[in-house]
């Protein structure tokens, strides 16, 4: 028995990782509110999602906070995911969002799509859905939205690094974070993408930040090395060459930055070029 | 200026000639011997002879990994209106137009709304939301028709008989805008399949199986009897979910392993592991043409058996057995996080959700509580619940 106190004590005082951020849910006016759903963590998320779990999981899923609003047959369900840090919630928010819907000003960024309201600030993920479509419910859902962006803590912006990306034929809200296994090789982590189309051309750019140089040599070379190419330049470099599965790459990088460009042909180099140098330099 | 320099396009040169082997020996296996030896099965009532292998693309993101399964041989493809908002139903309607139809096979799921958090269905579950979601769907798959349409997670079996939704994917199937009716299932699998079986409705289900499952004898058992229905059967979550045994991520189950377990089963037809990666890839296109279980991952499988640790696989037997009626699982969920996550402030936090006191299990003498795996519930919720009498602000 007093090794179990203890244990939970030194738990207590030593866990780095305690949080206590328990989520008190607003209220909404003419609305019942109902809290019939346990906190969801990492292990049991796929009970609420199903398959989906899989995809939260992978941007660094914490736990989720479920209620549900009661207006005779209106229901509104609100859904408070939390995070690692806010890079993995706008990467979990960037895999659902899509340029054809509705944006609003909520949160860092937030849309509105058949009845659903989601956006992203700091660190959490919400998503607000109602199934009746009248038109005072979904007043209602646009209202619990504000609530609960103005309740929660958090930095209201998008990431910083979105504004390295040059503006010239990109695809506007098509910015996404990859947190694994970029262009599905396990080497390549932690990129965020942009999508561009200029005349008929569609191409893809990641920016890769690493936390020193020695690991941008290492990536790079892992790279190279899945292509056949062994050598390496020292702090920057340029390299094109045929990635068997995704074509043609164009690699760049500098210091601890690398960009990664697919969608081109071999013929393009001078485009990528342009690209790459706005980014790097 | 000076673009990328002169050795990148010289290399790149020779890898395109020569050096393919060794770049990416994966893709190599695609020769027509393998396509020859590939193991086929066939999908119940509905005919479809399928890989043993096929792919859950719900987290890919990179339509080059799908068209190198389609490559490899994979044929059928497993999506869902729900993955990624829609995304990822985009992303594969516009890799498989560029394929002759009838040389995959595609499966989506829509989920039924307002159902309630038994699984039942309450008067927001209606046709017209599922026709509404079922029609987006196809809009981004650009399909004519899609092969299997599974209803979403049904966990009760009243929703088996829920005639809004299933006379809406009859009507559906009836149209030739789906070719089969299926449903997937997460929780309750062995009652709500065994329910199907008894029915004329479904001629596929998908179904979590693994080596891991508590209950895998009675879900066998169902599985076996839906089977001998007609009706085909897939296995989802054969990883056990996550492919890890601990959260730390240092326990790999060997997923090889795993799946050859799950594909042992004659009932079962083909799996749908999930793919981000080529590595994984290939790890799951070599079970296209082999699938049989060795010693050395029987074993690994034991082991992994073997390994309780600290999840409680939220099977329920437990509540039965309780004559408090209390909430086992999330108190066993509160017990993971303070001790597996290192987590109390998540503990206490969960443990205020529940209301549970400082001693709910301070009435009884004795334990009758049996769990399937084998946890010592009593000593257990004891030991987690006094945490609730710690101040909130030591927790912060």
């Amino acid at each position: 028995m007093k090794k179990n106190i203890f244990v939970v004590l030194l738990l207590i005082l030593f866990s780095g990782t305690i949080i206590a951020q328990d989520l008190t849910m607003p209220e909404l006016a003419g609305y019942k509110k109902s809290m019939n759903y346990p906190v969801f963590g990492p292990e049991n998320l796929w009970d609420f999602i199903n398959g989906a779990a899989d995809n939260y999981l992978s941007y660094g899923f914490l736990n989720l906070h479920v209620a549900e609003y009661k207006k005779g047959k209106n229901v509104i369900k609100l859904e408070i995911y939390r995070h690692a840090d806010d890079v993995m919630a706008f990467g979990i928010y960037s895999t659902e969002r899509s340029p054809s819907f509705t944006y609003k000003n909520l949160g860092a960024q937030g849309y509105v799509a058949d009845g659903a309201i989601n956006f992203f600030k700091g660190n959490y993920y919400v998503k607000i859905r109602t199934y009746s479509k009248n038109e005072k419910n979904l007043q209602a859902s646009e209202s619990l939205a504000l609530k609960v962006s103005n309740m929660l803590s958090g930095d209201p912006k998008m990431p910083v690094i979105l504004s390295q990306f040059p503006e010239s034929g990109k695809k506007i809200n098509e910015e996404t974070y990859i947190n694994e296994s970029v262009l599905g090789h396990k080497f390549l982590n932690k990129a965020f993408k942009a999508a561009y189309e200029i005349g008929s051309d569609n191409f893809s750019i990641f920016i890769i930040n690493n936390n020193t140089p020695e690991e941008t040599i290492r990536t790079v070379e892992a790279y190279l090395k899945s292509a056949g190419l062994e050598e390496v330049g020292a702090g920057s470099g340029k390299y094109m060459f045929t990635d068997g599965y995704n074509g043609t790459i164009f690699l760049a990088w500098k210091d601890t930055q690398i960009i990664i460009i697919s969608g081109l042909s071999k013929d393009q180099s001078e485009v990528a070029d342009t690209y790459t140098s706005e980014i790097l330099e | 200026m000076k673009y990328f320099n002169r050795r990148g396009f010289i290399r790149t040169g020779l890898t395109s000639a020569a050096g393919i082997a060794a770049l990416s020996p994966a893709m190599l296996s695609a020769s027509a011997l393998q396509q020859q030896d590939i193991l086929y099965r066939t999908l119940g009532r509905t005919g479809m002879k399928v890989p043993v292998i096929s792919f859950g693309v719900m987290r890919s993101d990179n339509p080059n990994l799908c068209k190198a399964a389609y490559e490899k041989g994979i044929r059928l493809f497993d999506t869902a209106n729900g993955y990624q908002n829609g995304n990822n139903e985009t992303m594969l309607g516009n890799l498989l137009n560029n394929y002759p139809r009838n040389s995959f096979f595609l499966a989506t799921k829509v989920k039924p709304v307002g159902t309630d958090k038994d699984g039942k269905p309450t008067d927001q579950t209606t046709a017209e939301d599922f026709l509404t979601k079922f029609d987006a769907s196809m809009s981004r798959l650009k399909l004519d028709y899609v092969d299997i349409l599974y209803v979403h997670d049904i966990r009760n079996p009243e929703m088996l008989e829920y005639k809004p939704i299933m006379n809406a994917v009859k009507k559906l199937k009836k149209d030739g805008r789906i070719k089969f009716i299926g449903f997937s299932t997460h929780a309750n699998e062995p009652l709500v399949i065994n329910a199907a079986a008894d029915l004329d409705t479904f001629d596929v289900i998908l179904t979590s199986f693994n080596f891991k499952q508590a209950y895998k004898d009675e879900l066998k058992s169902a599985v076996n009897k839906a089977s001998k229905a007609g009706i085909g059967i897939v296995a989802m979550k054969t990883l056990a979910g996550g492919g890890f045994l601990d959260k730390e991520k240092t326990k790999p189950i060997n997923s090889s392993a795993a799946i050859k377990w799950v594909l042992a089963n004659p009932d079962i037809t083909t799996t749908i592991p999930g793919m981000t990666d080529f590595d994984q890839l290939d790890l799951n296109v070599k079970l296209l043409t082999d699938i049989t279980l060795t010693d050395a991952e029987r074993n690994d499988l034991i082991v992994a058996s073997a390994e309780t640790g600290l999840y409680c696989t939220g099977c329920t037997k437990c509540l039965q057995s309780c004559p408090k009626n209390l909430p086992i699982p999330d108190l066993m969920r509160a017990y993971m996080y303070a001790y597996g996550y290192s987590n109390p402030g998540m503990a206490y936090f969960l443990l205020s959700e529940l209301g549970t006191n400082d001693n709910p299990c301070m009435d009884c003498t004795t334990c009758y509580v049996d769990c399937t795996k084998k946890f010592n519930i009593r000593e257990k919720i004891s030991d987690i619940s006094r945490l609730v009498n710690v101040p909130a602000d030591f927790l912060a």
